[in-house]
C-alpha cells in the first residue's frame, strides 16, 4: 500500500491553509481597501520567487471518526523570496485570522522571522498587520501554559537581526502590541497613509484605562507617526510601501559582512552644477533650500530620504556618489534655522548607527547654528539627547566627508565631524563656539550698554567677529582640508570616496556599538 | 491648482504677490520669519495666483494654507 492518503492529505491541507481566514474574512480586507498578507509578499517578491515555511502550520479540526474537516493555519506568513534579485527573508501578519492576533502556530512562525534573517544572513522584511497578545491567550480558550523561565528573550533575535542584518518593516493595517514593538525594532519603517494606523493599545483599552475617546486614526494614524519618528517614512498605499522598502534595499548590503552594492553610474564624477555657486544667499539670515544641494551633489535622482517628517532641522538619508551607497546627512535651515532639536538628534544617531553598522561612508552638508535653545527645548532634555549623537559620531568608525556649507556653531556641530572626516568649506561657511548674533550680545554686555550708541556698537562688534568666523584664516590654519568653489563639491567628493572606498573592507563585521530602534 | 501650505509656523515677513499676479517657476511669492532666518517660498511652477490667504505681520501655523497657483 502506497502513502496515497497522506498525500491526499497534505495536498488537502496546503489547499485549506491558502483559504487563509475564508472567503468572508478575505472579502472584509478588500472592502476596506487593504490587501491579505499572501497580496502584499506577491506583490514585493518577484515574480514567482516565494518559498514559503510552514505552509502546513496551523490548528486541524477533526470529527468524530477522526477526519479532517477544517483547518485554522497559522496566522502569520513565512519565508524565502527575492527582490530585485536578491533573497530576503518576508513575514508577516494574517488580518484576516483573529485580527493578526498570533495564534500558536502563528506565534512560532512569527518569531522565527529574525532568527532565519540571522542563521541565512539576509535582510528581513516584515509586513505588519496585527495586533498582540490577547488575555485570551493565544489558544484562544483561556491562557495558555506559561512559558519558561529559562525560555530565552524573544527580544534578543529581535535585536541581534538588527545587528547583522537590514531589517525594513511596513505597516499596512492596524498595528498594536508586539507588532508595533517589531515595526519599528527596524532600520527603516513605513507606514500606508490610506490603511495603516499605529497603536501601543487601541481606543477601547484606552477609553477604559483614561477616560480619553479617540478613533484609530486621531490615536496612531499617519499624522501623528510620521511627524513623531515612530516611522521613518509614510507612503499613500500599501504598494507605495513596498516601493519604499525595495528602494531602501537597493542601497544596503545584505549583512554586516558584505560591502553596500555598487550600482553603475552614468553620473559623470566630475559635474560642476553652477547652481551651487549662487544657492546660498550672502545675507545670512535668509533660508536656503539644502535638498537643492543633496540634489546637485549626489548621483542624479539617487537621494533616498528618511524621515523627513520629524527631527526637521535635520535631513537625513541614502544616496551614491559614483554608484557608491553613501549616508547623506543636512541641515535644513527652514525648519527651526537647522538647529539640533531632541527629535533632530534623535534621528541623526540612528542614522549614523545605520551607517556604522553597514559600513556607509558619510557624507555631512553643514549648517548647525547649534543645539535648539528656549524653554521648550530645556523641557525637552535636547542637551542630553544632543550629546548622545555627539558621541555616537565620535565613536564611528566609518569614513566621513564633512562639507562646510554655512554655520557651524557650538557643541551640536561636533555631531556632524565624525573621527578623522575630510573637511572642505565652502566661502559662505562660518564657524565657531555660536553664532555671533547671540554670543555679542552675551560676550560684550557692558561695553554694548556704555557705548553712546548701543545699537550701532553690537552691529560694529558682530560684523567685527562675524568677519573672524570666515574660512579663509581656517583654511589658513589648516583647519580645513580645504577651501572650494560650491561647484566642485561633487568632484571632490567622488575623489575622496575613490581613496577611502579600499578601506571599507576591513570596516566590515559587528560594529563597536549597538544599533538601538 | 496648486496649493501652497507652510511648512512651518513663523510670522509672515513680506508678500510680494497679490491675487491675480502672473508668476514664473521659481520667483519668490512671500517670506516667512521663521527663528529669526528669513524663510522664501518659491512658485512650484509658473500661472496665475488665484487666492491668497495671508497677509504681512501674521503669525502663522504649519500646514496653513498660503496660497493657491492656477497654472
Amino acid at each position: 500500500m502506497s502513502w496515497k492518503p497522506e498525500v491526499d492529505e497534505i495536498k488537502k491541507r496546503r489547499e485549506l491553509a491558502l483559504a487563509q481566514g475564508g472567503p468572508d474574512a478575505i472579502a472584509k480586507q478588500h472592502g476596506q481597501h487593504r490587501l491579505t498578507i499572501r497580496e502584499r509578499v506577491d506583490q514585493l517578491l518577484d515574480a514567482g520567487s516565494f518559498e514559503e515555511l510552514g505552509p502546513v502550520a496551523g490548528t486541524p479540526v477533526y470529527n468524530e471518526s477522526g477526519e479532517l474537516v477544517s483547518y485554522d493555519p497559522a496566522n502569520f506568513i513565512l519565508g524565502f523570496g527575492k527582490v530585485n534579485g536578491r533573497r530576503v527573508i518576508v513575514g508577516g501578519e494574517d488580518f484576516t485570522m483573529r485580527g493578526g492576533s498570533p495564534s500558536p502556530a502563528g506565534l512560532r512562525k512569527s518569531v522565527y522571522a529574525e532568527d532565519l534573517a540571522i542563521q541565512y544572513k539576509i535582510p528581513l522584511i516584515r509586513l505588519h498587520e496585527g495586533s498582540g497578545g490577547s488575555v485570551g491567550g493565544t489558544g484562544g480558550k483561556g491562557p495558555s501554559l506559561p512559558g519558561p523561565v529559562n525560555a530565552p528573550s524573544r527580544f534578543r533575535s529581535v535585536a541581534q537581526a538588527m545587528a547583522t542584518v537590514p531589517v525594513a518593516t511596513a505597516a499596512m493595517g492596524a498595528v498594536a502590541g508586539l507588532p508595533a514593538g517589531r515595526l519599528v525594532a527596524s532600520h527603516f519603517s513605513v507606514m500606508s497613509k490610506s490603511t495603516a494606523q499605529i497603536i501601543t493599545a487601541g481606543p477601547a483599552v484606552v477609553e477604559r484605562a483614561m477616560g480619553e475617546k479617540k478613533t484609530k486614526d486621531e490615536l496612531g494614524g499617519w499624522k501623528v507617526h510620521t511627524k513623531n519618528g515612530t516611522v521613518d517614512n509614510g507612503a499613500d498605499d500599501e504598494v507605495a510601501c513596498l516601493e519604499e522598502i525595495k528602494r531602501f534595499l537597493s542601497y544596503m548590503p545584505d549583512n554586516i559582512n558584505q560591502l553596500a552594492p555598487l550600482v553603475e553610474s552614468d553620473d559623470p564624477v566630475d559635474r560642476c552644477e553652477e547652481l551651487l555657486l549662487e544657492v546660498v544667499p550672502r545675507d545670512r539670515r535668509i533660508a536656503f533650500e539644502m535638498r537643492k544641494i543633496i540634489n546637485a551633489v549626489f548621483d542624479a535622482d539617487s537621494f533616498f530620504e528618511m524621515g523627513r517628517g520629524y527631527g526637521r532641522s535635520q535631513i537625513t538619508g541614502l544616496a551614491r556618489l559614483n554608484g557608491q551607497t553613501v549616508g547623506v546627512w543636512g541641515n535644513d535651515c527652514k525648519f527651526l534655522a537647522g538647529s539640533m532639536t531632541r527629535d533632530g538628534a534623535h534621528k541623526a544617531r540612528r542614522f549614523m548607527e545605520l551607517c556604522e553598522a553597514f559600513t556607509l561612508p558619510i557624507v555631512t552638508l553643514v549648517d548647525e547654528p547649534g543645539f535648539m535653545i528656549g524653554s521648550q527645548a530645556e523641557r525637552e532634555a535636547t542637551i542630553r539627547h544632543g550629546a548622545s549623537a555627539v558621541l555616537t559620531a565620535a565613536m564611528t568608525t566609518v569614513p566621513w566627508a564633512a562639507v562646510m556649507v554655512r554655520r557651524s556653531f557650538g557643541v551640536a556641530q561636533a555631531a556632524h565631524y565624525g573621527p578623522e572626516a575630510y573637511v572642505l568649506a565652502w566661502p559662505s561657511a562660518e564657524s565657531g563656539p555660536l553664532p555671533v548674533e547671540g554670543g555679542v550680545a552675551v560676550a560684550f554686555r557692558r561695553e554694548i550698554e556704555s557705548a553712546a550708541d548701543p545699537d550701532t556698537k553690537r552691529r560694529e562688534l558682530e560684523e567685527l567677529l562675524a568677519s573672524k568666523q570666515s574660512p579663509f584664516p581656517r583654511a589658513e590654519a589648516m583647519a580645513v582640508h580645504d577651501l572650494i568653489d560650491p561647484r566642485e563639491t561633487r568632484p571632490e567628493l567622488c575623489k575622496w570616496l575613490a581613496r577611502v572606498q579600499p578601506l571599507l573592507p576591513d570596516l566590515l563585521g559587528p560594529s563597536a556599538f549597538a544599533i538601538r530602534p | 491648482m496648486t496649493r501652497i501650505e507652510l511648512e512651518t509656523a513663523g510670522s509672515v515677513w513680506k508678500l510680494l504677490v497679490a491675487e491675480g499676479d502672473v508668476v514664473v517657476e521659481g520667483q519668490t511669492l512671500f517670506i516667512l520669519e521663521v527663528m529669526k532666518m528669513e524663510v522664501p517660498y518659491e512658485a512650484p511652477h509658473s500661472g496665475t495666483v488665484a487666492a491668497v490667504s495671508i497677509s504681512e505681520g501674521d503669525t502663522v501655523a504649519e500646514d496653513d494654507l498660503a496660497m493657491e497657483i492656477r497654472s
